[in-house]
């Protein structure tokens, strides 16, 4: 928190002072024009009523001096304009990880665990962008790629507590809103759709003209109903081919059939991934490893220096004393309405 | 001639049938006193002076009478004006006390010099007091009535009729009416002790000339058409009176139990002093108000 204009708060204030000497004096001799004499008014003081009026007077005069005092403190503030500085790191780490989790129905059992899972990768991340796709016959991004990892945490969080309401005849509704949009009954019964699952999480990197490392960790069982766009070899190229790492944490998931697996461990292989099973330990290591292993070709950008305005202060104090201006001079009027009004 | 002018216009105007008395010479008989010429017998009233009892007269008659005479003809007015910066100030929301003291002044001054007597002026405030001998004439009246009002400015000294009334007491030393006119609101105990030496030598009359009210609402109208001014400043503190002190209505209300007060008060002060006093309120009734007066006076004197 500094000023911009210190300078200007110092001759702000310094007027302020200048005009309040000029009004105190102004006030105690003040003959105001076209005014007329009244003689022995001296007589009132002795009054009683008087006495209750100065008093009035005195309290409301304090109190709005006060407010109005507070609300030029509010304006030399604002005047000032205090301003934070921020430093930002923008030596971004270039490394951008999809977690790509299968939704379906096979694997939801265990996607509670995935997402420990997950998390325990994310804990390990610094700087690097972490997106969540999860998908079932349809893909729908639950956080696009960010270094918000407040975010993800809590999405993983979410996800977490949702896959643990799955049931496959009375799901939770957490599940239920987590996982909707992921499967589309339209059309044929497909489910679980590797290939398009992966061919989805691949599409969601960008800045495909960038140098980054991409890494993408896909938790499945491996099972596919029916036939998507892509299969699972197709979009393992496709990957390749967008320069993704494809990391691979299966779960026991459905009684497998032949070469579920073997075509997973294909496609990581293809891209230079890991292949690791849920609860085998290790996984998150190795996989933490590998991204760490990534070719991140940092950027050099000076750190960008950010001054924001920080106006909240001067508007809140500035707000208090007009706020409070206001109500003495209804007050004011209120009173003195009545005084005229009584009797 | 602009100040008696002003008078006579509103003497001719004001065509009461006891003020055309009084430019007749009713105001002679105001002079009853003891003059060398016998005028007639009344019956002793207690403060008459012994020496005048017609003891002979009184045993014919039975019951104790005095003589009365005619006074000396001419007759010294001497017009005390207290002329500090109070009488600058306003008398109601349309005339100034200055004019008010002026006219009212103007008034007794063209009686007398109309009835060829001789007119005296004695004014002042705590800071000096001057006197302007006795003469005679129109002019010399109107003179003494440019002084009158040129003395009365906010930048004058304080009013202090006490000064004032010792000043006569030194300055004029013939017998003479003495007609007080200030805008006083109380009898202080200095101007009481001056007023008591002052009735043994003079015929003493008062007038005093009331205020304007300051509690009233800027604005507010105050009869007559005429509305209260906007700012009033008060004279003898020299700072405005604030607006939050104008309009409130309990305190109009003990403002003027206060003035009404101090008015009955300031009545019963002078009426022990055995000084004919009138308040003069406002233009229209301060020939009727200077007539009451010299009434009283001559009911006072005739008891």
């Amino acid at each position: 928190m500094e000023l911009k204009w210190p300078w200007l708060v110092l001759l702000l204030t310094l007027l302020l002072v200048a005009l309040l000497a000029v009004w105190v004096r102004t006030w105690r001799t003040r003959q105001p024009a076209g005014a007329s004499y009244v003689a022995h008014a001296a007589r009132l003081r002795a009054l009683p009523r008087y006495q209750v009026l100065v008093q009035r007077r005195r309290l409301l005069g304090g109190f709005g001096s006060l407010a109005a005092l507070v609300a030029c403190a509010g304006g030399i503030v604002l005047g000032g304009r205090v301003q934070e500085t921020q430093v930002i790191d923008r030596d971004e780490a270039t490394r951008d990880i999809v977690l790509c989790l299968d939704a379906s129905g096979s694997s939801a059992p265990w996607n509670s665990e995935v997402a420990q899972e997950y998390r325990a990768i994310v804990d390990e991340l610094d700087g690097d962008r972490v997106g969540l796709t999860i998908w079932n016959n349809a893909a729908i991004s639950k956080i696009p790629l960010t270094d918000d990892y407040g975010v993800v945490r809590d999405q993983l969080d979410i996800a977490q507590e949702a896959f643990a309401g799955f049931d496959e005849y009375f799901p939770s509704e957490e599940f239920n809103d987590f996982t909707a949009g992921t499967f589309i009954q339209e059309g044929p019964d497909r489910s679980s759709l590797i290939g398009d699952g992966l061919a989805s999480c691949v599409q969601r990197f960008d800045r495909l003209d960038e140098d980054r490392g991409r890494a993408l960790i896909l938790a499945t069982d491996g099972e596919q109903r029916g036939r998507g766009v892509f299969d699972l070899a197709e979009a393992a190229d496709y990957a390749a081919d967008a320069g993704v790492v494809i990391h691979v944490i299966t779960n026991p998931g459905e009684p497998q059939r032949e070469g579920d697996l073997a075509g997973l461990q294909a496609a990581a292989e293809t891209t230079g991934g890991s292949f690791a099973e849920l609860g085998t330990g290790g996984s998150t290591e190795e996989v933490v490893e590998q991204i760490n292993r990534l070719e991140t070709t940092e950027i050099d950008r000076p750190p960008l220096v950010q001054t924001l305005d920080r106006p909240r202060a001067g508007q809140v104090l500035a707000g208090i004393g007009v706020g409070l201006l206001v109500v003495v001079w209804v007050v004011q009027g209120l009173i003195a309405l009545a005084g005229r009004r009584s009797s | 001639m602009s100040h008696l002018t002003r008078v006579k216009t509103r003497l001719s105007i004001h065509a009461h049938r006891k003020v055309r008395g009084l430019l007749e010479g009713e105001y002679a008989a105001v002079q009853v006193g003891r003059g060398i010429d016998f005028n007639d017998l009344r019956e002793y009233v207690r403060g008459d002076d012994v020496k005048d009892i017609d003891w002979k007269a009184s045993a014919r008659s039975r019951m104790l009478l005095v003589r009365r005479y005619v006074a000396e003809r001419k007759h010294t007015v001497v017009l005390a004006v207290s002329t500090g910066r109070s009488m600058a100030a306003m008398n109601d929301a349309q005339v100034g006390k200055r004019d008010l003291a002026v006219f009212v002044t103007g008034v007794i001054g063209y009686l007398a010099v109309r009835h060829g007597d001789l007119v005296a002026l004695v004014h002042g405030d705590e800071r000096r007091q001057h006197v302007r001998p006795p003469d005679n004439g129109e002019l010399y009246l109107e003179r003494l009535l440019g002084i009158v009002h040129d003395a009365i400015t906010p930048d004058a000294g304080h009013s202090d009729l006490a000064a004032v009334l010792d000043y006569v007491k030194c300055a004029i030393r013939r017998r003479a009416i003495l007609v007080v006119i200030s805008d006083e609101t109380t009898i202080s105990d200095p101007v009481a002790a001056a007023l008591r030496r002052l009735t043994a030598q003079h015929e003493v009359l008062f007038l005093t000339i009331g205020d304007l009210d300051p509690t009233l609402a800027a604005g507010a109208a105050v009869g007559g058409g005429a509305r209260a001014p906007q700012r009033l400043v008060d004279v003898d503190a020299g700072a405005e009176v604030p607006s939050w002190l104008r309009g409130d209505a309990r305190l109009q209300q003990e403002y003027a139990a206060l003035v009404a007060g101090e008015e009955s008060q300031l009545r019963r002060r002078l009426d022990q002093l055995g000084v004919v006093h009138e308040q003069v309120r406002d233009t229209e009734s301060a020939i009727t108000a200077v007539f009451r007066v010299l009434e009283r006076h001559r009911h006072a004197r005739r008891r």
